[in-house]
């Protein structure tokens, strides 16, 4: 039943979320076109550098995941809080779980989509090689995905008001991309600790493994053992997010 | 068989108070009526039900479940129509009971509980596009899909105009007379009287007055006034008045109509008029100005018990 309720909610966040065109606009359009767009500019600058690109792929990638995964969520459930649409979510027969499930597989199915459609893109129009290690590749993009829905989930109680519920995410965004490389690599004109800070990101973590995934060389074992540091800090994120939201969420504006 | 019970339930937000030792409980495929004026604290015992709020002290169970603990294992078996909640204002009438179709187990055909709710003719319309009666309506419908054993509807036509009001109760008798355990609150009178067996009515988060008190209460509902025609006195009166406010009689009576016979009979032989007659069914703010009358000990209220 529980599984059945997960897909019936994801299905109906899905119909919902194609009709939204604030959400096309930024979670979509955005994604695809910064997402391809910067890439490929790379691309043009400086001709013939697979791991330029690679890099900066990664990099916006985990900071384009952020605006359409973390602020994405963030907005929506702010907005079906304050318009009682949680409350009357709630109010049919489906367990908290699976709303709030429901939601967050339905935006790790459409970012994962998303992801592999700028991907192709880019392995037909750049010097992009496939990654070596496809499976690792949508691991992170999966884990991530869910992790970063997760801390949008559990962001919302801080979130007064659904039109600030953008800007609230921006800073997030923002660092994302410093800290993953989506601005190139800033970090390297950053103080030591600085970058230490960012690299502790979960949006680091999820960079950390994508390029294990696009390194040259390595082997399967290597991978994994490369990606476990990265994997646990997610983790760890995936832990917070999760204690947040079942401590400090609010399904009505009410303050209980 | 008892379907839901409530013992001594208190609910505080904040500091506030919002129920206080309310405790009633309603029989299966019966019809209880919670009746009092914003700020009673009906809706926060509603919500408690519901389990949408835990209560602070007491205990609550509905079908013998506890709202909060087995939260989920409840709803299936309960229809709600809260006060307020949303909807998706783009999705279509059908659009939204199909969705909420997916979301109960062996739910009515869509074009059932439409048509039960009136609303066959809106079936295609945006729920932006709808009326505050008719989105009503649509709460209605959607509380009914999963063919509840108990209904907790929340000032269910608040909003409707007399048709739509009408057809509502139609739909909640209906449902009773198919065993369905309903509890609603409102503030209207009228639709306690017409719908409730049993009622209590709640004010500042108590229960004041229940079972045969408060029908009692409810059917005071006559409401008769007009000014004292020149140099009469209240005690010349051949029915004497509820209250007298400044030059204004009042009566509180279960029959207006025989009370406003009565005055204009003895005014016609006087040759008097009744400036400002209004007879009309009194509204739940007159009943309680009428306890809130009783606890201060006004005398005239003896008189309208007598009339009554």
């Amino acid at each position: 039943m529980a599984a059945r309720d997960l897909v019936t909610v994801a299905r109906f966040d899905a119909r919902l979320f194609w009709r939204d065109r604030t959400a096309l606009g930024t979670s979509v359009t955005l994604f695809l076109v910064l997402g391809v767009g910067l890439p490929v500019m790379m691309d043009r600058l400086q001709p013939g550098r697979p791991e330029f690109v690679a890099a900066q792929h990664v990099g916006i990638l985990s900071m384009l995941l952020v605006l359409a995964t973390f602020g994405q969520a963030a907005t929506t459930l702010t907005t079906r809080r304050e318009q009682l649409l949680l409350k009357r979510l709630r109010a049919t027969g489906l367990a908290d779980r699976d709303i709030l499930g429901g939601g967050i597989l339905n935006l790790v199915l459409q970012n994962t989509l998303l992801t592999a459609v700028v991907s192709v893109a880019l392995y037909a129009l750049t010097s992009l090689p496939v990654p070596r290690d496809p499976l690792l590749f949508l691991v992170a993009v999966v884990a991530g995905a869910a992790v970063l829905c997760l801390l949008g989930t559990a962001f919302t109680p801080l979130i007064p008001r659904p039109e600030l519920a953008g800007v609230m995410a921006m800073p997030f965004f923002l660092l994302a991309g410093v800290g993953a490389g989506g601005f190139g690599p800033l970090t390297e004109m950053l103080p030591g600790w600085v970058s230490t800070l960012l690299g502790l990101l979960p949006t680091d973590a999820i960079a950390d493994i994508a390029r294990i995934a696009y390194a040259a060389d390595g082997t399967f074992g290597g991978d994994l053992a490369a990606a476990a540091g990265p994997a646990l800090k997610l983790a760890v994120w995936a832990a917070i997010g999760f204690f947040a939201l079942t401590r400090w969420f609010r399904w009505d504006p009410r303050k209980q | 068989m008892t379907a839901i019970l409530v013992d001594g339930l208190r609910k505080h937000y904040g500091d506030f108070a919002a129920v206080r030792d309310v405790s009633f409980d309603v029989s299966q495929g019966e019809v209880f009526a919670l009746l009092g004026r914003n700020g009673a604290g009906k809706t926060t015992t509603l919500e408690v039900l519901a389990g949408f709020a835990a209560p602070d002290a007491g205990t609550v169970r509905v079908l013998g479940l506890d709202p909060v603990k087995d939260r989920t294992e409840v709803r299936r078996s309960c229809g709600i129509m809260l006060q307020e909640a949303g909807f998706f204002p783009d999705l279509t009438v059908a659009q939204t009971v199909d969705a909420w179709r997916d979301f109960v187990a062996a739910p009515r055909p869509r074009d059932e509980a439409l048509e039960m709710t009136g609303l066959t003719a809106k079936t295609g319309t945006k729920v932006r596009q709808l009326s505050g009666g008719e989105k009503r309506r649509l709460d209605l419908a959607l509380a009914i899909l999963s063919r509840p054993d108990v209904l907790f509807l929340d000032e269910p036509t608040t909003g409707m105009d007399p048709e739509a009001r009408r057809n509502t109760w139609d739909v909640i008798r209906d449902l009773a007379g198919q065993g369905t355990t309903v509890l609603l609150t409102t503030h209207y009178l009228e639709e306690a009287q017409r719908l409730a067996s049993r009622m209590a009515i709640m004010d500042h988060g108590e229960v004041v007055a229940s079972g045969g008190m408060a029908e009692t209460l409810a059917a005071q509902t006559g409401r008769v006034a007009f000014e004292l025609p020149g140099a009469v006195t209240p005690e010349e009166l051949p029915l004497p008045p509820s209250s007298v406010e400044g030059r204004t009689a009042v009566y509180r009576i279960a029959d207006p109509d025989l009370a406003a016979r009565t005055l204009l009979n003895w005014a016609g032989e006087r040759g008097l008029r009744l400036h400002g007659l209004e007879v009309r069914t009194a509204t739940l703010e007159d009943l309680f100005l009428d306890l809130a009358a009783d606890a201060d000990g006004r005398p005239e209220n003896e008189h309208a018990k007598e009339v009554a």
